[in-house]
């Protein structure tokens, strides 16, 4: 028999496989020198008109009714906090999905899926990629409101918040899987995303607290990976606390993050599976 | 590799591969509601296309074969369930000895495809990066990838332009980098579909020339999916005309042109000829086995072809002549006896190559 030069160190070349994939797509991102403009500027859009909204309201950034429901009264750190973590929700979302309908567009999406190696490290990479773009934009995000509304950071305190933030992802590539899964059988998850982006802006407190929300509203906001990343996160930066005190919600996000990974990798390799028998994988 | 019952060797074999696909029906805007109105069984039969039925070819190692047939008559699809980007509904496809169902991950090591040319590239990424790309996909280690690119990129001729971004190539120069992905693993089958689609004189000789000599001596096994006959008749050793998703024939082609030159063939090139040319010409020829139009493009040079297969038709040539003359139709040439595989086909089909479904 014939060999090829097929390699099979297992670690490595998954690896390779995931690191090729977070180059490739960044590569293709800055081949558009204007997504840097937006990653500067589209921040301050995102924010700022619901703290010039608060500003009208209380006369000021701090507010005692606010205080009595959150034990914080500042609401800008609280507000910049809720659209930080929010514009991972979508760029997380509209990205895999999105990703994957550009490769059947323009043809690639045939050689990545007859290629030998295992399609979950492509996600994986197509995530990671995506996660970098979101990072740099909520790094955008968080620098602007240093400057101009003066919001102060304890370093000590990004280790924790970082790792809360590597969760809330892990929640979302679960999510951004199942709408890849959705992208390769109907060929568009954009109106799908969008839903879920705007359950996800309304039942978890992203611009208010949780209690502002009815009862029935607050149990389906604990289904929303984002509602407990928030509360986490919130309290380690705006109350001090550390995980002791928030160790229900971080095992609650854990068990999301597994929940919604399992559901992805399994509807998309299903989904895979489904248009091959159908024909319709290569179709856009 | 599959081994047969006589102990013939086989790089890739198909047994009964057949492959339907569902016609998509648009019921409009409320479509959904009249989604199980039909249940009728004749009506769901016409709503599966057969895109391959019952497909058999066994391909020798080494060997260049051609798969030749028309516009949608199956030889994509064979690429693509060959490929594992499609699954059969029934019958086996056998890639360097794996099943393509059952190992997959094995055929798709043991394969190097060309299938949708220049645009299943990235174009916002060079040359050496698509080819990093892809080696990765196909766990080739780093230091070995990197050696065989600059091989790949000197073959084909890119080395000089290896790090501009595709958006900036050529048609050709993109087919190139195409198939050095093909080739980055060295795989020992290329599934090669349709290369030479789109490209200049100068780029199809020099990817004919490539093709030629992986073959020869490189001993890669190449299918090679494509409707120009010339093409098919000066690389490959065998090849097979597919229409309508079937195998009508199988050999080499100089056995299969030898089908048509004992039957007698007479071409002629003409100038726009009328509608009903062919009509007319078959009913002072009745014997003639096919008689057909083949379009061309005047305004680019090439007149339209009339090509007369079997019966006495090279003892009628004054015949064929008086018949055009008479609707007024120029004559640019005409030869007699000459045949190519487009003739073959017209034959056995009593197709043109240039035609979709039949």
């Amino acid at each position: 028999m014939m060999k090829s030069t097929y390699q099979q160190s297992v670690l490595r070349s998954n690896l390779s496989v995931v690191w090729n994939e977070l180059v490739k797509n960044i590569k293709s991102l800055l081949a558009y020198p204007a997504i840097l403009v937006f990653w500067a500027i589209f921040p301050i859009f995102w924010f700022i008109p619901f703290i010039l909204q608060g500003q009208a309201f209380v006369g000021g950034f701090e507010s005692a009714s606010f205080a009595q429901i959150t034990g914080s009264g500042e609401y800008v750190p609280f507000i910049v906090i809720g659209a930080v973590l929010n514009s991972y929700v979508n760029t997380l979302l509209y990205g895999m999905g999105e990703n994957i309908r550009k490769e059947s567009y323009q043809g690639t999406l045939d050689y990545v899926l007859a290629a030998p190696c295992n399609k979950a490290y492509v996600l994986i990479g197509k995530a990671l990629s995506e996660s970098v773009s979101s990072t740099i934009f909520a790094a955008s995000q968080l620098t602007i409101s240093v400057i101009l509304f003066g919001m102060k950071i304890t370093l000590g305190v990004m280790l924790p918040v970082f790792f809360i933030v590597i969760l809330l992802m892990l929640g979302l590539y679960g999510m951004s899987l199942i709408l890849a899964a959705f992208s390769l059988m109907y060929k568009q998850s954009y109106d799908l995303s969008q839903t879920i982006g705007y359950v996800f802006y309304i039942f978890a407190p992203v611009r208010y607290p949780v209690e502002s929300l009815p009862t029935w509203a607050q149990i389906f906001g604990k289904l929303i990976p984002l509602t407990y990343a928030l509360i986490i996160v919130r309290s380690f930066m705006l109350l001090g606390t550390d995980f002791s005190a928030v160790y229900l919600e971080v095992l609650a996000l854990l068990i999301i993050d597994i929940a919604l990974l399992l559901a992805g990798f399994y509807l998309f390799s299903w989904m895979e599976e489904k248009t091959k028998k159908s024909g319709t994988i290569s179709h856009h | 590799m599959v081994i047969d019952k006589e102990g013939e060797v086989f790089s890739i074999q198909t047994i009964d591969l057949t492959k339907r696909f569902a016609k998509k029906r648009h019921r409009g805007f409320f479509g959904f509601l009249r989604k199980n109105q039909s249940k009728n069984k004749h009506k769901e039969k016409n709503d599966v296309t057969v895109a391959l039925d019952k497909v058999n070819l066994e391909i020798r190692p080494g060997e260049l074969f051609g798969l030749l047939g028309p516009n949608g008559s199956g030889k994509t699809t064979t690429i693509k369930c060959l490929s594992t980007i499609l699954i059969p509904d029934e019958g086996t496809a056998i890639v360097n000895g794996f099943d393509t169902q059952k190992e997959t991950a094995m055929v798709r090591a043991s394969l190097g495809m060309v299938v949708g040319g220049e645009r299943t590239l990235y174009w916002k990424l060079t040359a050496r990066d698509n080819l990093t790309y892809f080696a990765s996909l196909y766990k080739m280690q780093r230091r070995h990838a990197k050696k065989r690119i600059e091989e790949l990129l000197e073959t084909m001729q890119l080395s000089d332009r290896a790090d501009e971004r595709l958006e900036d190539y050529s048609t050709g120069m993109r087919q190139k980098v195409a198939i050095a992905r093909a080739l980055l693993h060295d795989p020992p089958i290329l599934l090669l579909d349709e290369p030479t689609l789109g490209l200049d004189p100068n780029f199809s000789r020099q990817i004919r020339r490539q093709i030629r000599e992986l073959s020869e001596k490189h001993g890669k096994t190449v299918l090679l999916t494509t409707h120009y006959m010339d093409e098919a008749d000066q690389l490959c050793d065998r090849v097979a005309f597919i229409n309508n998703g079937k195998i009508v024939a199988v050999d080499t082609p100089n056995r299969l042109k030898a089908m048509v030159k004992e039957k007698g063939l007479v071409e002629v090139t003409v100038y726009r000829p009328p509608a009903g040319i062919e009509k007319h010409i078959r009913s002072l020829l009745p014997d003639a086995e096919a008689v057909k139009l083949i379009p061309g493009d005047e305004d680019e040079g090439n007149p339209s072809r009339i090509k007369i297969i079997g019966g006495t038709a090279e003892e009628h040539m004054e015949t064929i002549i008086d018949a055009l003359r008479q609707k007024n139709v120029r004559i640019g040439s005409l030869n007699v006896g000459v045949p190519t595989l487009e003739d073959v086909f017209i034959k056995l089909t009593g197709a043109k190559l240039t035609e979709g479904r039949t």
